[in-house]
């Protein structure tokens, strides 16, 4: 069975009140990325879940975890 | 000199006369398209910096844009090649025919650049890095692959056909790159009309 990367991003740029454009913004990616990520269409690599996790001030596992 | 001779030289010259007729003609369409072209461009950059914009919403702009654009180009891109394929035999030397040809080699040459580059060349840095961000790597990465099994799969059809039937070297390097950067562009297209549609 495939395993799918999931992720808090939504709910977490949702406390901090950011929309897309502003969390985009503040990493240095499009919001076409951060969008995707957030959707699931996209799988970021180590360093940009690094970069989320660290402006959105949580551990990445926090944010991103595996569902089998 | 012969009546035979007479009637070639006059067909001779009004072939002559019918293609510098054409020639005007196409260069003249090419010339309409070219400033129809850089209008909108320049409508379009008027419009773009009335609107006061961040990087991140330009990027986006531009992006969504490029989503649009790549199909479009793919579909005007392959309908040109019809010019080709409808050429008379033996007329590949006339002068309106190398006029058609160095169109489509500088279309082909411009939509590779685009396809191999962050393109938008007249836009800020900052603005084409961040368009240029690991989603349109990953986007491009697999159009490129897409395009280059598809151009591979055109070779390996044209060699069989090859077989068969009279196929010169212009002609199969001519379908042979028509397919691989027509799907390249399209693939692209898809796949980021795709990541923009999920909002």
């Amino acid at each position: 069975m495939a395993e799918r990367l999931s992720n808090r991003l939504k709910d977490r740029r949702g406390e901090l009140g950011w929309t897309q454009a502003e969390l985009a913004e503040r990493v240095g990616v499009s919001r076409k990325t951060v969008n995707t990520v957030e959707n699931g269409v996209f799988v970021p690599s180590t360093v940009l879940a690094l970069k989320l996790a660290a402006v959105l001030e949580r551990p990445v596992e926090e944010l991103f975890w595996v569902e089998a | 000199m012969g009546l035979d001779d007479d009637v070639t030289h006059r067909l001779l010259v009004t072939n002559r006369l019918h293609q510098g007729t054409s020639m005007n003609s196409y260069l003249l369409g090419l010339l309409a398209g070219l400033a129809v072209g850089v209008t909108i461009a320049v409508i379009i950059k008027w419009r773009d910096r009335r609107r006061p914009m961040t990087t991140v919403e330009r990027a986006d702009q531009l992006s969504q844009r490029r989503a649009r654009m790549l199909p479009a180009l793919a579909v005007v891109f392959l309908t040109q090649q019809a010019m080709f394929f409808s050429q008379m035999p033996g007329a590949e030397h006339a002068p309106v025919e190398r006029v058609k040809m160095s169109a489509w080699l500088v279309l082909s040459l411009v939509l590779l650049a685009a396809l191999a580059t962050k393109s938008f060349w007249l836009e800020p840095r900052a603005v084409r890095d961040l368009m240029e961000d690991e989603n349109t790597q990953a986007n491009r990465n697999e159009a490129m692959r897409w395009g280059f099994l598809f151009a591979m799969g055109t070779a390996v059809a044209v060699y069989v056909l090859g077989m068969f039937e009279p196929v010169t070297g212009r002609e199969a390097v001519h379908i042979i790159m028509t397919f691989g950067i027509a799907t390249a562009l399209l693939r692209w297209g898809v796949l980021e009309r795709r990541a923009h549609a999920h909002g």
